[in-house]
């Protein structure tokens, strides 16, 4: 063995594993290749073992040919395993192409109710004015809901509010969420800002604009100085931020809890006050009652009406929300038909 | 009530439009609700005047008329009425014309003869009640002129409020618009002249009960011939809503829209021995009333009688015995006062609520028992005839002075928030008939009424004292001089500002937890529903629902165990007579009502309330409601529907407690059976913090399904109490620092019998894991070779770590070693490698 023929036997390797790698199909091919010549039984590594062979002066002549030539095959094997990858992945993505037309997968949303959310919307607005969210209970006692709101049992006032009544003695469904107001005077003191959102009851034959359950938010602010100009500069802010910049009015009303009672009118939604069938031909939509909290009704709930004065509000919410969403018919929400919800996704 | 203009015009000059009289009634309190033409329905109806008549020549009932409009050729009517003579002007309805009820007039022919229009009665023009003859114009009606523009009116529909009795009337209306516009007010002139002997030859009158008859006005007219009244005074009626009668009926009516006074007038002759008593009814007696109702009287009811029997019903309607009938002569005037509370249940007690009745509710003006008492005579002598016996049978003749209501003019600037003079305030009140003097010394403010009057002394406060006119008996506080003085200036004047006082403490919003969770369901693709709080008793039946577990969210004094039902009442129908106990129930409803709108897939939730009767006390109780049907996922081009099932509404209820901030409920099977699958029902139930909630997540039983007429397959129903959780709690959320040192995960692979649920092995590990368990995920479940029948293959990865350090392989090992052992000691597992 000399040199010369292991050098030879090198570049004859060389050319053979050259000449391979340029024709491997696949990187598994290379992955053979790669062994074959270079792997630790490989045929370049077998041939150097035949270095022990040689004179030791030409040792390291063999050495660095080897190194070159192991180098020359490494690379190949790098750069034809680089065309290999580019090769497959362009075919690979070009399998995947789809119809990038179709429609997109539905990500499930469900809806939220009309009431609630105008409950909300109400109690965001006077949240900012400080009013917090109470609530009393559905099945109220007839003094909390008539004679503590200065409406004693023969009142005629009675006639406005048709009562549902249940078997146990004392209690009704509560026809308002006025009780609410008593409620929250016996259980804390001024300054009071409260909100009462709830569900009421009424006997009522249901059509188009009645039912005999529905929602009502009630509110309730009591403080030394409490104004009628307060009530009216809040209510303005409040219709403002529901319906848009309209015009407000106040016009005197009448309920027993509450004097001066006043009702409270938007500039019609329909027709911005022009007059149409919505509106009666007025201009004005009554959005809710309000009114200076009686005396007699501070009274039990247990502030000295000499030192303190107060207004209250009710309105109702099927109200806020027909005149928000165009709402045609009181029945759809208490219905729940997916095609009305649906639409408030 | 119903307006006509030209007869309140009588007591009040009135310059403006109807529109803008509406708006400025409005403004004022008095709700104009209606503005209605009267007469607008009289289209082509004009004055003619009878040229000739004679007798139909093929027809006994019918008559040839020639008539002529003013203008053109005389017309030939064919008429049936028998009132009509030549020279007599009569309304002409022209060919074309329109009548009320939308009746059209065209040529016709009568029995072989042509007629080009016709003559119209009170009756067909709703001007008056007279259906028999053609209505009679005076003579001097220009020929040709429309009718309507004669005729016609305009009626207010005017909604006065309960507490303003004294102005359910014309005169006091015209009040109203006197203090809108600063006009001055026109009372009628109300003068009798009295002939004959005196009244009391005739009529007695004898109240035992003082209480509930205050004052009873009596008159006697002899002589009366009953007939109808003049078409005046029936076309007033008629516009103002009530239907004329007769003469002396008629002028009753009158009286009680003009004056709001009710009063009655009964045949003198049928009152024996001419002797009226106001008593109680005894027990057993009975009236036959004008309606021709025969009605048994109770006790309590106060009635008018003779010394026979009762004669009517006190204030609500008179006996059918003693109605004034054609062949009347002698005429009973009752003018009373009684009391508001007693007529008001009387006309419950009975279903009869009159005209009469409405106004006696409100309570009455105390003179107006006499002047009632003058006008009805002195309009049954103007209209009847007869003669007015001498005076008045009266029983307190007595009248009150006005009341006198001390205020201070700076709390009323005050509660209004305007800045309003004293001076301005007492003209203010001028204007709706209040004078004002300075209060004396002593005067005390009336703050507060009954049922809990307040007096006080205005101290160092200016006072001034409201003379309050008699017909004003709702004005009995300071703040009803507020009302008055602010609605007649007008609450546009009211300044508005927002206000700057102290603000309440926070307090955090029960409406909280209920947004969040209505948006996690939302965001997890459930629709939110508000359904009936009433609902069928057949509903419990129907489900059998079964008892609610104890809200455990609650202090325990709320968490009740069971209820019973609560019921209404007085039902509007039995499908809405009872509160719900479970909201299951109303999902299902909704389900069925999308179904056969052709939607099976539904996903709802709701949050509402439960209701029952614990110990005698009603209760209630916030929860939410889910269900779930049809696809969870729809089928879309690419890919099968997948329908819901149990795992899904877990995975909501799971979903809910991460996002109110409880742990990870854990599941307990309730193999009870129907209403559900049992095989496929659950509780859950979380703790944390000294707080619980508890669920229940079902798959309905094919039963219970088909019960409910559903078409869906499944059915899932989660119900959970959510009453009392608090998601705005501080520090809800408590950060664990992130591992610094890599943890280490095993699988553990658990055969079990199938008799040993998840939840059991899942808590044995965690049990015996030891404290580098941090945690523990089922992520397979196996069935089948090469394990025996009746077992089960349970995997969990285990999750194991320290915080100070890198656990080491002996460690590892050593924890899960302790986990198998556990298993194979208290479950008999045996472990697959
Ligand atoms: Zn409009």
């Amino acid at each position: 063995m000399d040199f010369e023929s292991l050098s030879g036997d090198l570049h004859r390797l060389k050319d053979l594993a050259l000449a391979e790698v340029a024709k491997a199909a696949d990187p598994a091919a290379l992955d053979q290749l790669q062994i074959k010549y270079l792997g630790k039984k490989g045929e370049i590594t077998a041939v150097l073992r035949g270095i022990g062979a040689l004179p030791p002066h030409d040792r390291p002549r063999v050495g660095a040919v080897a190194n070159d030539i192991g180098e020359a095959v490494k690379t190949a094997l790098a750069e034809r395993g680089f065309e290999l990858r580019s090769i497959v992945q362009a075919q690979r993505l070009a399998a995947e192409m789809v119809d990038v037309t179709l429609p997109g997968r539905t990500v499930p949303r469900g809806t939220l109710h009309p009431i609630p959310e105008t409950v909300a919307a109400i109690a965001e607005v006077f949240g900012q004015f400080g009013f917090v969210v109470y609530e009393g209970p559905e099945v109220e006692d007839d003094l909390t809901n008539f004679q503590m709101l200065n409406i004693a049992l023969d009142h005629p006032a009675r006639d406005l509010w048709d009562t549902l009544y249940v078997d146990v003695p004392g209690h009704l469904l509560r026809t308002h969420t006025s009780p609410g107001q008593i409620r929250v005077m016996q259980s804390t003191r001024p300054p009071i800002r409260a909100l009462l959102p709830g569900r009421c009851f009424r006997y009522e034959a249901v059509d188009a604009s009645h039912g005999f359950e529905f929602f009502q938010v009630e509110g309730l602010m009591v403080d030394e100085g409490t104004s009628m100009a307060d009530l009216k500069g809040l209510l303005d802010e409040f219709a403002h931020a529901l319906f848009g910049p309209r015009r407000t009015r106040f016009r005197p009303g009448y309920y027993p809890f509450t004097e001066p009672s006043v009702a409270f009118d938007v500039e019609c939604v329909v027709c911005g006050g022009v007059g149409c069938p919505a509106c009666s031909k007025s201009g004005w939509m009554t959005i809710l009652g309000a009114g200076m909290v009686h005396p007699v009704v501070l009274q039990y709930g247990g502030i000295d009406p000499e030192l303190y004065q107060g207004f209250a509000f009710g309105m109702g919410v099927e109200r806020i929300s027909n005149l928000r969403h165009a709402v045609p018919d009181l029945r759809y929400y208490l219905e729940n038909d997916l095609r009305f919800l649906e639409q408030f996704r | 009530m119903r307006v006509p203009l030209s007869w309140l015009r009588e007591y009040v000059d009135v310059q403006l439009s109807p529109e803008q009289l509406a708006e400025r009634l409005t403004l004022l309190g008095m709700e104009v609700q209606g503005i209605e033409r009267w007469g607008a329905d009289w289209r082509s109806v004009v004055v003619g005047e009878l040229l000739t008549v004679e007798k139909h020549p093929y027809a006994d009932r019918l008559q040839l008329t020639t008539v002529t409009v003013g203008s053109g050729e005389p017309l030939h009517i064919v008429c049936g009425a028998h009132n009509i003579a030549p020279g007599q002007r009569v309304p002409v309805a022209l060919p074309g014309a329109v009548l009320p009820g939308d009746r059209r007039i065209e040529r016709t022919e009568k029995m072989g003869i042509a007629s080009e229009g016709m003559l119209c009665s009170g009756d067909e023009l709703h001007i008056t009640s007279d259906a028999e003859g053609i209505l009679i114009l005076p003579p001097a009606t220009a020929l040709g002129r429309d009718l309507s523009e004669l005729y016609g009116d305009v009626v207010l529909d005017v909604d006065v409020k309960p507490n303003r009795g004294d102005a359910l009337c014309l005169v006091g209306l015209a009040r109203e618009v006197a203090a809108a516009t600063s006009a001055t007010i026109r009372w009628p002139e109300i003068a009798v002249e009295e002939a004959g002997g005196p009244v009391s030859d005739h009529l007695k009158v004898e109240v035992r009960e003082p209480e509930l008859c205050t004052r009873f006005v009596g008159r006697w007219v002899s002589g009366a011939k009953i007939g109808p009244s003049p078409d005046w005074a029936q076309m007033r009626l008629q516009a103002a809503g009530m239907r004329p009668v007769s003469n002396v009926v008629d002028a009753s009516n009158y009286v009680m829209l003009e004056l709001g006074k009710p009063t009655h007038t009964f045949n003198g002759a049928a009152v024996h021995d001419g002797t009226i008593i106001v008593r109680r009814a005894t027990a057993g007696e009975r009236v036959e009333t004008l309606d021709h109702v025969e009605r048994e009287l109770t006790t309590d009811t106060l009635i008018i009688a003779d010394p026979r029997g009762p004669i009517g019903i006190a204030g609500i309607m008179g006996g059918f015995d003693s109605e004034i009938t054609n062949a009347t002569t002698e005429i009973a005037i009752e003018s009373a006062v009684f009391d508001p509370v007693s007529i008001r249940r009387t006309g419950h007690r009975y279903a009869l609520r009159s005209e009469a009745s409405l106004r006696f509710e409100k309570g009455q003006e105390f003179r107006l028992a006499r002047i009632g008492a003058d006008r009805v005579a002195q309009l049954t002598l103007a209209w009847a005839g007869g003669a007015l016996s001498k005076g008045r049978v009266d029983t307190a003749p007595t009248e009150p002075p006005s009341a006198r209501l001390a205020f201070r003019p700076a709390r009323v600037s005050r509660l209004l928030g305007a800045e309003i003079s004293v001076d301005e305030q007492r003209s203010l009140l001028r204007r709706v008939g209040v004078e004002t003097e300075p209060a004396p010394s002593g005067a005390r403010i009336q703050v507060s009424a009954a049922p809990q009057p307040l007096v006080v002394d205005p101290g160092a406060e200016q006072a001034l004292v409201a003379v309050v006119p008699t017909w004003r008996r709702d004005l009995a506080i300071e703040a009803d001089l507020a009302e008055e003085i602010a609605r007649v200036r007008g609450y546009e004047t009211t300044p508005a500002h927002l206000p700057d006082t102290l603000m309440p403490a926070y307090r955090p919003s029960p409406l909280l937890v209920r947004e969040v969770i209505r948006a996690t369901l939302a965001g997890a693709g459930l629709s939110e529903v508000v359904t009936h709080a009433l609902v069928s008793p057949l509903d419990e039946a129907r489900l059998l629902w079964p008892e609610d577990e104890s809200e455990p969210a609650l202090p325990a004094s709320l968490a009740a165990q069971t209820g019973d039902e609560i019921a209404v009442t007085n039902p509007l129908s039995v499908e809405h007579s009872v509160l719900r106990r479970h909201l299951a129930a109303s999902l299902l409803d909704v389900l069925s009502l999308n179904e056969r709108q052709g939607r099976p897939d539904v996903a709802i939730f709701e949050i509402g309330k439960r209701y029952a009767r614990v110990d005698g006390r009603p209760r209630e109780w916030t929860r939410l409601a889910v269900l779930l049907t049809g696809a969870a996922e729809p089928a879309a081009w690419n890919r099968a529907a997948r329908p819901y099932d149990l795992d899904d509404a877990k995975g909501v209820l799971e979903l809910l407690y991460r996002r109110v901030g409880m742990p990870e409920p854990s599941y307990v099977p309730d193999p009870r059976g129907f209403p559900f699958h049992p095989g496929r029902a659950l509780l859950a139930r979380a703790e944390s913090g000294g707080e619980a909630v508890a669920g229940r997540v079902a798959e309905l039983h094919p039963d219970a399904v088909a019960a409910w007429d559903l078409r869906a397959q499944r059915v899932i129903v989660a119900e959970v109490a959510i009453a009392g959780l608090d998601v705005a709690g501080p520090m809800r959320v408590h950060v664990e620092p992130i591992p610094r040192f890599p943890e280490v995960e095993r699988d553990l692979a658990v055969i079990v019998a199938e008799s040993r649920s998840a939840v059991e092995v899942r808590r044995t590990i965690e049990r015996h894991g030891g404290v580098l368990l941090r945690r523990v995920r089922l992520f397979d479940l196996y069935r089948g070779a090469p394990l025996a029948a009746g077992e089960k293959s349970l995997a969990y990865r285990l999750v194991l770590g320290a915080r100070d350090r890198t656990l080491t392989e002996a460690e590892v090992e050593g924890a899960i070693e302790a986990a198998r052992k556990g298993l194979q000691k208290e479950l008999g597992a045996h472990l697959r490698t």
